[in-house]
């Protein structure tokens, strides 16, 4: 393959830009500065991007298909979801510059449109996540119709999953992430600029600046500008040169998907996905370029970046995916399993913007749509370190305080709300007499005792709740960050 | 067991008590009473864990932060002496 990841005999020991991470954000980022002749660029990321997002990414090219009940509730929720929508008027012209080196000449487009599925299997989340993306639709003057889910290409739920109800999104399709990543290195490679194979095991500098990196294997690279977009692995790199580095908080979001090939049966041709659902992912295929077929994803927020999968997860996916999606999937052929980590914030918002050493700046946090959202971040990002006028809203600055969204009622609510749809989603079994307002009181007193032992008003989302409440290391890492944020209430509350 | 180690026993166990929500007599749980068994739940060990870090001004290993190192006093009690030691 043409495009993989060089080893050049001679390795650049000086670069204007060295971008930390070979993601979408870094890969894209590394285009923009090339086109504006920005200087010499030096790419850093393993080859094989092996807990990466972008790797793993289903990419749909979807913004209203994503949107809930929360996204359009706030101003600053709806300032991220503009983001989306900005981001997504750039993929047509990205795409027609990349196809030149799109892997076997397939198209990278992948699927023109989006068709939601409303089926019974979930919960009141599913209904009231789809009214989000109805109302969002019609705010903002997007085309949508609803539709037979009979006459959707490649549909074919067991009859007990059926679908009730889906609507059609002509202007949201999905591109293949896999072969993207590969056009875009291709296209960096044409340019001049250099990808290395390697990771970064610190970055290098004083505590005025940044002056570079040093690769594991010991090889220094000294930059005037280094960007860190390595994704659920950032802060570990930034806290190399900045260990007191006060952050909004990055958890790894490990989902896993897998790649099929069909063996029979009418393929799919558009994303057919759900709502998004309990904590976060809605079950959806994405046609490949290759004609395989993407069945994604699970979410779960862990202690350290990593590339497991439970048996869990991959029971979730199966089993889901063919009574949902295709039941004819169950004689489809696995041809590869994915894994990678999603940066997740703590506010769930971006992390875009100069940190506290001259010539350092951080590009991460994106959490589910890093992909989609590259092309604007990166032109975004390419300006502020040419010192020109940013384009997106500087509320993501990564040394803030974290945006606050909720009540920590509205909160325990949502965490309820998703528990719940979690609850029926996997099938779970509860006694007759236990009603579901029973279940719910269980998983809202769960929420309670937690913000009662943590002490804080600070009121998080439902993914980063269950994770704290459930994993000592997140529990702490949270406890710890919202008893800064408010030293007064340090040591309140039930402790 | 050294006077220190004993202090840690007996700090821990008042946290214990307190957090676990325990009538008992004096001197109970002993060392080797399994907390889980007692009704500690993941939210009670949270709990327990950050006033343990504040009561020693201490910050437990990422590796000791799991189910067996809460598992009784004793085990509490060797992490956290593996921190101030």
């Amino acid at each position: 393959m043409s495009a993989t990841i060089e080893k050049p005999d001679v390795r650049p020991a000086q670069a204007d830009v060295l971008i930390v991470g070979n993601g979408a954000l870094g890969l894209f980022l590394a285009r923009e500065l090339s086109a504006a002749g920005a200087g010499s660029v030096v790419v850093v990321g393993p080859a094989d991007r092996s807990s990466g997002g972008s790797q793993a990414a289903g990419a749909m090219m979807g913004c209203f298909a994503e949107a809930t009940s929360e996204s359009l509730r706030t101003q600053p929720a709806r300032t991220r979801f503009e983001l989306g929508v900005a981001a997504h008027e750039r993929w047509p012209a990205v795409l027609a510059a990349l196809q030149e080196h799109a892997p076997g000449g397939r198209p990278l487009l992948t699927a023109p449109e989006t068709h939601v599925v409303l089926n019974s299997i979930g919960a009141e989340l599913d209904n009231v996540n789809l009214a989000a993306i109805i109302n969002a639709l019609t705010e903002y003057g997007k085309p949508w119709q609803e539709c037979d889910p009979h006459d959707i290409p490649g549909f074919n739920p067991r009859t007990d999953t059926r679908a009730l109800r889906a609507i059609l999104l002509p202007e949201e399709g999905a591109v293949d992430a896999r072969a993207v990543l590969t056009a875009l290195q291709a296209d960096l490679l044409a340019s001049g600029v250099t990808l290395l194979d390697a990771s970064v095991r610190t970055l290098l500098g004083d505590s005025d600046s940044v002056t570079g990196a040093e690769l594991d294997d010991g090889h220094v690279i000294e930059a005037g500008k280094v960007v860190v977009a390595a994704g659920a692995l950032s802060e570990s790199v930034l806290k190399t040169l900045i260990p007191d580095l006060d952050l909004v908080p990055t958890f790894a979001g490990l989902g896993f998907a897998m790649i099929a090939r069909r063996t029979g049966g009418e393929p799919f041709r558009s994303v057919v996905r759900t709502p998004n659902r309990g904590f976060a992912c809605g079950l959806h295929v994405v046609p490949q370029a290759d004609g395989t077929e993407y069945y994604g994803a699970t979410n779960r927020l862990v202690d350290e970046v990593g590339s497991t999968t439970w048996m869990a997860d991959v029971r979730f996916l199966a089993q889901y995916s063919m009574q949902q999606l295709d039941e004819r999937a169950a004689s489809h052929e696995v041809v590869r399993w994915l894994a990678g980590n999603r940066p997740v914030t703590l506010d769930g918002f971006p992390l875009i913007g100069w940190l506290p050493r001259a010539g350092l700046y951080l590009m991460s946090g994106t959490y589910r749509d890093g992909f989609h959202c590259a092309p604007l971040l990166a032109a975004h990002v390419a300006n502020e370190l040419q010192g020109k006028p940013g384009l997106i809203d500087p509320i993501f600055q990564p040394t803030r305080r974290p945006v606050a969204t909720r009540t920590v009622e509205g909160s325990i609510q949502e965490y309820v709300e998703h528990n719940l749809a979690g609850w029926f989603e996997t099938g779970a079994q509860a006694a007759p007499q236990l009603t579901t307002r029973q279940i719910a009181d269980y998983y809202r007193n769960m929420a309670t005792q937690f913000y009662e032992r943590v002490g804080t008003d600070y009121a998080l989302g439902p993914d980063i709740l269950w994770y704290a409440q459930g994993s000592l290391v997140g529990g702490r890492r949270v406890a710890r960050y919202l008893r800064r944020l408010q030293p007064a209430a340090a040591g309140t509350g039930a402790l | 067991m050294t006077i220190a180690q004993q202090t840690t026993v007996a700090a821990v166990r008042t946290l214990v008590v307190q957090h676990l929500n325990l009538a008992l007599p004096e001197g109970r749980p002993a060392e080797d009473d399994d907390l889980w068994k007692l009704g500690m739940t993941s939210l009670s060990c949270l709990g327990l864990m950050l006033a343990i870090e504040d009561e020693f001004d201490i910050e437990l290993a990422q590796d000791a932060l799991k189910e067996a190192t809460f598992q009784n006093l004793a085990t509490i009690s060797a992490a956290v002496d593996a921190v101030l030691n």
